[in-house]
C-alpha cells in the first residue's frame, strides 16, 4: 500500500482544517504535543486554538465529572463551519451518562472529539508515570478519538492505536499509530471528506 | 468483531440511547434505537438483533413486557436489562424472567466491553447448539433412519413423539434385530435431553464381574487395579439418556443396585462414600418375556415395574412385510454407496422372495442379506438368484405358528420340494423318496399346480 502517495494530494493544503481546542485550564506542553502528533498522523495542517471554558451544561454535579457527550455536541456547534474536525483537550475528568469515566469521546463520523488527561498520569500504586509516558498516552487517546471522527471503528489488530482500551494497561500496550488497515480507511475517509468539504471552510475565531 | 453485529438500544431517555449507541457503534456494529418496547418490536420484525439493551422503566409495555415478548418470539436474541441505582431488584426480577444480564447505570467501560464480548460468544454457542441439535435430530430421529410405513411402525412413531418429552422410564420390547436401539435413540433425539449424551450399554456383553464398575464407576484403590478413579456410565449419561440393552441379562444383584438409583436418584461409586446425584432418563430393551422371567424368579418384580412405566413394542419384520420393499431399497442404496458397486435396483421376483421370507433375524438379517446381494451382484439389478439360498432356508426353517394338519403339512412339503426342483418330478420324487407315480398321484389329489405366485399361496405362510 503506497499511503504516502495517496496522501500527497491532500498535504498541499496550507489552510488548517483540523483544530485542537484547549478546554479550561490548559497544559501547553500537552496541547503542543497533541497538535504536532495529529499533524504527523493526518498529514494535514493543524491549528492549536486559544482555550475556551468547558461548557457549563456539561458539568455533572452529582458525579463531579464533565459529560463528554455534551462537550462534543457543543464543540460541533461552535466549530462545524470553520474546521473539518476539532478535538477538545481538557485536564478534567470526563464521563458520559452511561459510563463511569472515559479517556476520550467522539461520534463515529462526527465533527468533534474530546479527550481528558485526568487519568493519564496514574502509575502503579499511588505513583505517577513520567511526563514522557503521560504524553505518549495522551497522543494515543487523541489519535484514537480523531480516528473515530473519520469513521474508523475499533480495530482488532493487537497493538493498533484504534484498538479499544478501557484501562491504562491496555492503553500502554497500544502503539501510537494506526495499523495498515486503519491507515487505509483513514486515507479513504480523508480524501472523501476533503472532496465533500470545499476549501472555503469559513474560519471562525471563536477563542 | 468478525462480522457486523446488530444491536438495539431501547430506552425512553434520549441521552442514554445516544451514549450507549455511540459506544456500540465504535465496535463496528449496526445500532438501532427505539424509545419504547412497541417500537422495538416493530424493528425486530424487520431486522435480526444479536443483543437488545433494554431499560426497565419505560412508558407503554415497559422493559418487562418487551422481555417477555422477545423470549417467546426470538429465543436466541440476547437481552441485557439497563437499570439505575435503587432499582436493582427489578433487574433481578428480569433475570428470573429470562434476561441474559443486567447493567446498572453508569457502567464501568471495561465491564461493558467484557459483557458484550461474553454475550456475543454466548449467542454464538446457543446458535451453534441449535444447529447441531437439528442435525442430530435429523440423523437419529428422522424418517431417513427409521424406515416404515406399516400401521405398526406409524403407531410406534406417534408413541415416540408422545413419550419423548417426559422423563419416564421406557421399556422397548422386540425380537432381536428389530432396531430397538434405533427406537431408543429416536426417543432421546426427540426429547429435551438431546443436549445430553446417549449412553448405550449392552448388558449381555459386559461380564457380571465388571458390570458394577462399568455402570457405577469406582474410586481409586477400591479394588486391585483401580489406580485412578473412574466415572461410571451413569455419570457419563448425566443430563442425557441411559440405554440398557438386553436388560433381561442383568443379574439380580445389579437389579437391586439399579433399582436404588432409580428410586433415590443418587448412587455411590464402587468404594466411594460420597453420594453422587444421578440425572438420566432410563430406556431399557429386551427380547425376552420379562413377565415370564419374573414368574420364574430370574427378574425382580419391583425392578420390572420401575423400568416398565411405558412399554413400546417394536414389531418383528414378518408383521410389517409392507415395509420390506422400502427397507430393501434403502439398504441397496446405502451398500451400493459404501461398497462402490453399481447396483441400483431389484427385480420384482427377487423382491417377492424377500417379502415372503420370514426373517427370524429381522432387519439385521435383511440388512445382511441385501449387503451380500449387493456385494456379489454382477448386474445393476439384483435378480432372484441372489436369494435362492433363502428358499432353502424356508424348507428347513421350523414354522412357528403353523398349526397344520398332517395333510396340509404334506401338501406344503411336496410343493416346496417341487418348487425347489423347478417341478422336475423325477428329482423331486428322489428327494421325497417316493415313486414318480406316487408323486403324480399326490399332485393330482391335492390339485397342485405350477404357478408364478406359488410362494405366496403356500399354507404355512398365509
Amino acid at each position: 500500500m503506497d499511503k504516502s502517495k495517496k496522501r500527497e494530494s491532500v498535504v498541499s493544503r496550507t489552510q488548517a482544517i483540523i483544530a485542537v481546542i484547549p478546554l479550561g485550564d490548559s497544559d501547553s506542553g500537552l496541547l503542543q504535543v497533541v497538535a504536532d502528533s495529529l499533524q504527523g498522523v493526518l498529514r494535514l495542517p493543524v491549528d492549536l486554538k486559544s482555550a475556551i471554558p468547558l461548557p457549563e451544561e456539561s458539568y455533572m454535579a452529582s458525579r463531579g465529572q464533565y459529560n463528554a457527550m455534551a462537550i462534543i455536541k457543543r464543540l460541533a456547534e461552535i466549530y462545524a463551519d470553520g474546521y473539518l474536525k476539532v478535538i477538545g483537550v481538557t485536564t478534567y475528568d470526563l464521563a458520559n451518562p452511561i459510563l463511569t469515566y472515559v479517556f476520550g469521546e467522539a461520534y463515529m463520523n462526527g465533527v468533534s472529539a474530546v479527550m481528558s488527561s485526568f487519568r493519564l498520569w496514574a502509575g502503579t500504586g499511588n505513583q505517577t508515570v513520567s511526563r514522557e509516558h503521560f504524553l505518549e498516552r495522551a497522543v494515543k487517546v487523541a489519535i484514537h478519538e480523531i480516528g473515530h471522527t473519520f469513521n474508523i471503528p475499533h480495530c482488532h489488530t493487537d497493538r493498533c492505536v484504534m484498538r479499544s482500551s478501557h484501562n491504562l494497561i491496555e492503553l500502554d500496550h497500544k502503539l501510537n499509530y494506526m495499523c495498515g488497515y486503519c491507515e487505509l480507511f483513514l486515507a479513504e475517509a480523508l480524501t472523501k471528506a476533503l472532496k465533500e468539504h470545499p476549501t472555503d471552510l469559513k474560519r471562525q475565531e471563536t477563542a | 468483531m468478525a462480522h457486523k453485529h446488530r444491536f438495539m438500544v431501547v430506552d425512553d431517555e434520549l441521552i442514554v440511547r445516544e451514549s450507549l449507541a455511540a459506544w456500540l457503534e465504535k465496535e463496528a456494529a449496526v445500532v438501532d434505537r427505539a424509545e419504547s418496547g412497541e417500537q422495538a418490536l416493530d424493528l425486530m420484525q424487520q431486522n435480526l438483533y444479536d443483543i437488545l439493551f433494554v431499560d426497565i422503566k419505560m412508558p407503554g409495555m415497559g422493559g418487562f413486557g418487551l422481555l417477555e415478548r422477545v423470549r417467546q418470539a426470538y429465543p436466541t436474541t440476547v437481552v441485557v436489562i439497563i437499570t439505575a441505582y435503587g432499582t436493582v431488584e427489578y433487574a433481578v426480577e428480569a433475570m428470573k424472567l429470562g434476561a441474559n444480564d443486567f447493567l446498572v447505570k453508569p457502567f464501568d467501560p471495561e465491564g461493558l466491553s467484557l459483557l458484550v464480548a461474553k454475550l456475543l460468544e454466548h449467542k454464538r454457542l446457543l446458535e451453534e447448539k441449535q444447529y447441531l441439535q437439528s442435525q442430530v435430530s435429523r440423523c437419529w430421529g428422522g424418517p431417513d433412519e427409521i424406515i416404515g410405513q406399516s400401521k405398526g411402525m406409524l403407531e410406534l412413531f406417534e408413541q415416540i413423539v408422545e413419550i419423548a418429552a417426559s422423563d419416564t422410564s421406557v421399556l422397548i420390547l422386540g425380537e432381536t434385530g428389530t432396531g430397538k436401539e434405533l427406537i431408543a435413540r429416536a426417543i432421546h433425539a426427540n426429547s429435551n435431553r438431546l443436549g445430553g449424551p446417549f449412553v448405550p450399554i449392552n448388558c449381555g456383553a459386559i461380564p457380571e464381574s465388571l458390570m458394577e464398575a462399568e455402570i457405577f464407576g469406582f474410586e481409586k484403590g477400591s479394588f486391585t487395579g483401580a489406580i485412578r478413579p473412574k466415572k461410571g456410565l451413569i455419570e457419563v449419561a448425566e443430563g442425557g439418556t441411559l440405554f440398557l440393552d438386553e436388560v433381561g441379562e442383568v443379574s439380580v444383584k445389579m437389579q437391586v443396585d439399579l433399582l436404588r438409583v432409580l428410586q433415590d436418584k443418587t448412587f455411590f461409586r464402587v468404594g466411594g462414600v460420597a453420594p453422587i446425584k444421578a440425572d438420566f432418563r432410563l430406556i431399557s430393551a429386551t427380547h425376552r418375556d420379562l413377565n415370564d422371567e419374573v414368574a420364574k424368579g430370574n427378574f425382580r418384580q419391583d425392578f420390572y415395574y420401575r423400568i416398565n412405566v411405558i412399554t413400546l413394542r417394536v414389531p418383528p419384520l414378518r408383521e410389517r412385510r409392507e415395509d420390506i420393499p422400502l427397507l430393501v431399497r434403502h439398504f441397496i442404496k446405502n451398500f451400493a454407496q459404501e461398497t462402490n458397486r453399481n447396483v441400483d435396483s431389484i427385480t420384482d421376483e427377487a423382491m417377492q422372495i424377500l417379502v415372503e421370507y420370514d426373517w427370524p433375524g429381522n432387519i439385521r438379517e435383511l440388512e445382511n442379506v441385501v449387503e451380500r446381494a449387493v456385494v456379489t451382484a454382477r448386474k445393476t439389478i439384483i435378480g432372484p438368484d441372489a436369494f435362492s439360498y433363502l428358499k432353502a432356508d424356508v424348507i428347513c426353517a421350523p414354522r412357528e405358528s403353523a398349526a397344520l394338519t398332517l395333510e396340509a403339512a404334506e401338501i406344503a412339503h411336496i410343493r416346496r420340494v417341487l418348487d425347489q426342483e423347478d417341478w422336475n418330478i423325477s428329482r423331486a420324487a428322489k428327494i421325497l423318496q417316493v415313486d414318480r407315480t406316487t408323486l403324480h398321484k399326490k399332485i393330482r389329489r391335492y390339485g397342485l399346480e405350477r404357478a408364478s405366485q406359488e410362494l405366496s399361496t403356500t399354507p404355512e405362510r398365509a
